[in-house]
This record gives structure tokens, C-alpha cells and sequence, in this order.
């Protein structure tokens, strides 16, 4: 069964198609060593499509959403563009890795996507994080590092902004 | 200028052991950084300007061991404290941003900071002072849910914890396992009153370093902070060290 992994960038979403997992599934100590090394990592997972945000807004939008655990439209289209069409009646073959459950079970409600998040996924994911720049051709060095501060300052300030008298609004 | 480094020409500057930290040489010795925005001030800290040889005029701030843990630790002896220029941090506890416009001098333009704060009151001051500091990117989230900020947030070398909040070490073991590379480093800041109150600080100290060690972190070094805080502890070390190979015999 393939396995696709969701990682959520400040700069769009993206896919990538992990392979050669059968061998190195078993063992968590044998995937921390392959995701270290980004010659190892770059052959297990392989990126199948980059979706960049429209627009600061967009980000923020998509980063409140994510932040949630909700599916945005954006999202939606871009999954069921990129990832293999699901034929009527029949299991789906593939299972897609998020790094949270909620937006996993948010996902598969609304397009029957089937998800998965566990400890080997978010090995996969810290890997994904560590070697993103190299992984997305499209990104100069720098850039990542732009669009992360740029999306930091409007949802901090977003949060900030509707409250004057200094308070503090717990909201648990 | 601020009052007491009065006539700038007698205060030499030397760097400290650790890079990126200061040590201004006047009347009395004070810790200090390179400040990133020359002429300014973030929570009204001296200021020190040196002229260099050849002219030009070097600005540092001074840093507050009083008020900053990690300056504290500095002073307490610390070996290494791993935060140095270039480096790439995540800072859970930000508060209003004093400790963090420090941390942001002492990484500067080419190393990054993600201050995290859950606090509006103090996540407003954060906020501003991030906006004369490119390199401080400023999360208004809660530490406990590193699954919210996921996407603001790259891989980093170094965490700095200052939660003081009784499951501290599973807050940062939660947050190393998103975003601490293997081999990076932690320093956390323990408020012995804030785990346990009912037992002697030794013992709150002593518990959780095993607590760390239970979440694949490695503690190399612990310091006090006497006498700029009571009861306080700061522990250093490595996360997901490499096991050594076994030499076959």
C-alpha cells in the first residue's frame, strides 16, 4: 500500500510519496538514521506536487485553518488533484500521513481520503521539515525562512488585535 | 544614554567565553550583547557604545541577569549555553520579549529565534518588539499544542524553555519532537516552587532531569541560579544523541 505524506509549509502545501518503506517501517532507530541523511531521505520520499499560497492572506487563512484542524477548500482540491483518483465502490490503495489527527479524521470525512498520524509519521514529517528547502526546487534558501516571518507576525497579531484593555483572554 | 556607563571612552568591551556575549569592563563589570538596532532600547536596559579603531561605533545592551534567566545561567558558569551567532532557536516562554531581544543580539542577522508565548498582555509587547527585529518570529500559541504553529515553525538547533509550568519537560519533550534536530541542544529554566513546592528543591531538580531522560534528551549539566533567583535550576543538554558504535572486541 503507498503512502503519501501532507506537510504543511508557510510558503503552500505539499505531497510527497514515501517508497521504500516496507524495509525501513519496522524499525523507528532505522528511520531516524535515514531521515537524518537528506542522500537517504531524498530517496524514500519522492515530492509529487507543491501547491504555493495565493497571497499573505491566503497563507494566514490556510495557517488558522491548519492550526484548527480543518480542511480548507484550498486543501481539499489540492489533495484530490494530486493525489491518485479513488474508483467507485472500491478501497482506496494508498493512505495519506498528517501530522494530526484532527485534520486526518476532518480529511477523511469529507473525501474519504483515508489518514493515518503515528510516531513513524512524524518521523517522516521531521525529516520533511529538516531538508524542506532542498526538497522544493522552486525555493531559494531564505525564503522559507521570509514567508515564516511574515505569517508569524499576522497570526500573532491576530490574536493580539482585539483586545485593548491588555487582558488576558483564556480560552481553553 | 543610560546613566551609569556615563562617558562611554572608559568602558572597554571584551567578548565573553561564550560567543555572541559580551562582557563591558567599567566601574563595574556588566554582561552585555551587540545590539541588533543600534540606538535603541527594548525594556529601557543601559546602553554602551564603543568606538573602534578605525571610527566606527559598536553599540551593546546591557544584560540583565536579574531579569534574565539565561543571563543568570552565564553568570552561574554555565559550559556552554549552545545559542551563538547563526544559530536557529525555538524560545518556549517568551513573555514580553527582554530574554529574546537578547537572544535575537546573540544570534543575529543570520540565526532566527521563534518566540512562543501564550499570553496576550505580554504577547502584545513581544509582538512589537519583533517588529524592529527581523529575526525574531513572534507565536502567540499555546506551547502545550506545538501542533498549532506547526506551519510557522523550521527545524532548530537550540530550545530554550522558560514555562515554569509543572509538566514542563513533556512541554518541551513535545516540542523537540516536532522541531529540534537530532543532535540539537536544550536549556531549561526550573522554578522548583512552580513543579513541587511540597519537597526541597534538590529533589524537584533531581526529578526532572530523570523526566528528560525518560524523553530521549540527555542532560550534560545542571546550574543554579543563586543569587539572581531562589530556587531555580538550569539544565543543559543534547537530544537524540548518536549511540556510539559498538567496537566489536
Amino acid at each position: 500500500m503507498a503512502l503519501y505524506v501532507l506537510y504543511e509549509s508557510p510558503s503552500g502545501y505539499s505531497l510527497f510519496h514515501a517508497h521504500g518503506i516496507d524495509e525501513i517501517g519496522q524499525n523507528n532507530e532505522a528511520v531516524r538514521n535515514s531521515v537524518t541523511d537528506l542522500n537517504r531521505f531524498g530517496k524514500v520520499v519522492k515530492l509529487v506536487g507543491f501547491s504555493p499560497f495565493d497571497s499573505a492572506l491566503d497563507a494566514l487563512n490556510q495557517c488558522n485553518s491548519v492550526s484548527e484542524g480543518h480542511m480548507t477548500d484550498e486543501l481539499r482540491n489540492f489533495l484530490e488533484l494530486t493525489l491518485p483518483k479513488i474508483k467507485e465502490g472500491k478501497k482506496p490503495k494508498y493512505s495519506l500521513g498528517v501530522a494530526e489527527p484532527k485534520i486526518g479524521s476532518h480529511i477523511f470525512e469529507e473525501t474519504k481520503i483515508p489518514c493515518q498520524s503515528n510516531d513513524f509519521i512524524s518521523e517522516l514529517l521531521r525529516g520533511v521539515r529538516q531538508h524542506f528547502d532542498k526538497l522544493i526546487s522552486s525555493l531559494k534558501s531564505g525564503d522559507l525562512e521570509k514567508a515564516q516571518l511574515g505569517l508569524g507576525h499576522s497570526y500573532s497579531r491576530a490574536k493580539v488585535k482585539f483586545n485593548v484593555n491588555r487582558v488576558d483572554n483564556m480560552v481553553i | 544614554r543610560g546613566g551609569g556607563m556615563k562617558g562611554g571612552s572608559k568602558v572597554i568591551v571584551e567578548p565573553h567565553r561564550h560567543e555572541g556575549v559580551f562582557i563591558a569592563k567599567g566601574k563595574e563589570d556588566a554582561l552585555c550583547t551587540k545590539n541588533m538596532v543600534p540606538g535603541e532600547s527594548v525594556y529601557n536596559e543601559k546602553r554602551v557604545s564603543v568606538q573602534n579603531e578605525d571610527g566606527t561605533k559598536v553599540e551593546y545592551r546591557v544584560w540583565n541577569p536579574f531579569r534574565s534567566k539565561l543571563a543568570a545561567a552565564v553568570l552561574g558558569g554555565v559550559d556552554d549555553i549552545w545559542i551563538k551567532p547563526g544559530a536557529r532557536v525555538l524560545y518556549l516562554g517568551a513573555a514580553s520579549g527582554t530574554t529574546v531581544s537578547h537572544v535575537s543580539d546573540l544570534v543575529g542577522p543570520t540565526g532566527v529565534v521563534y518566540a512562543v508565548e501564550f499570553s496576550h498582555r505580554s504577547g502584545r509587547d513581544l509582538v512589537n518588539m519583533a517588529k524592529k527585529r527581523t529575526n525574531v518570529i513572534p507565536i502567540i500559541e499555546d506551547a502545550r499544542h506545538p501542533a498549532k504553529y506547526r506551519m510557522l515553525v523550521g527545524m532548530v538547533d537550540v530550545i530554550f524553555s522558560d514555562v515554569a509550568q509543572p509538566d514542563q519537560a513533556r512541554i518541551l519533550a513535545l516540542n523537540a519532537s516536532y522541531f529540534l534536530k537530532a543532535g540539537g541542544h536544550f536549556v531549561i529554566s526550573i522554578k522548583a516552587n512552580c513543579i513541587d513546592s511540597t519537597v526541597p528543591a534538590e529533589a524537584v531538580f533531581a526529578q526532572e532531569v530523570k523526566k528528560l531522560q525518560s524523553e530521549q534528551f540527555k542532560p550534560m549539566e545542571q546550574v543554579t541560579l543563586e543569587p539572581f533567583e531562589r530556587d531555580h535550576a538550569c539544565v543543559v543538554g543534547a537530544y537524540r544523541v548518536a549511540k556510539k558504535q559498538k567496537t566489536t572486541a
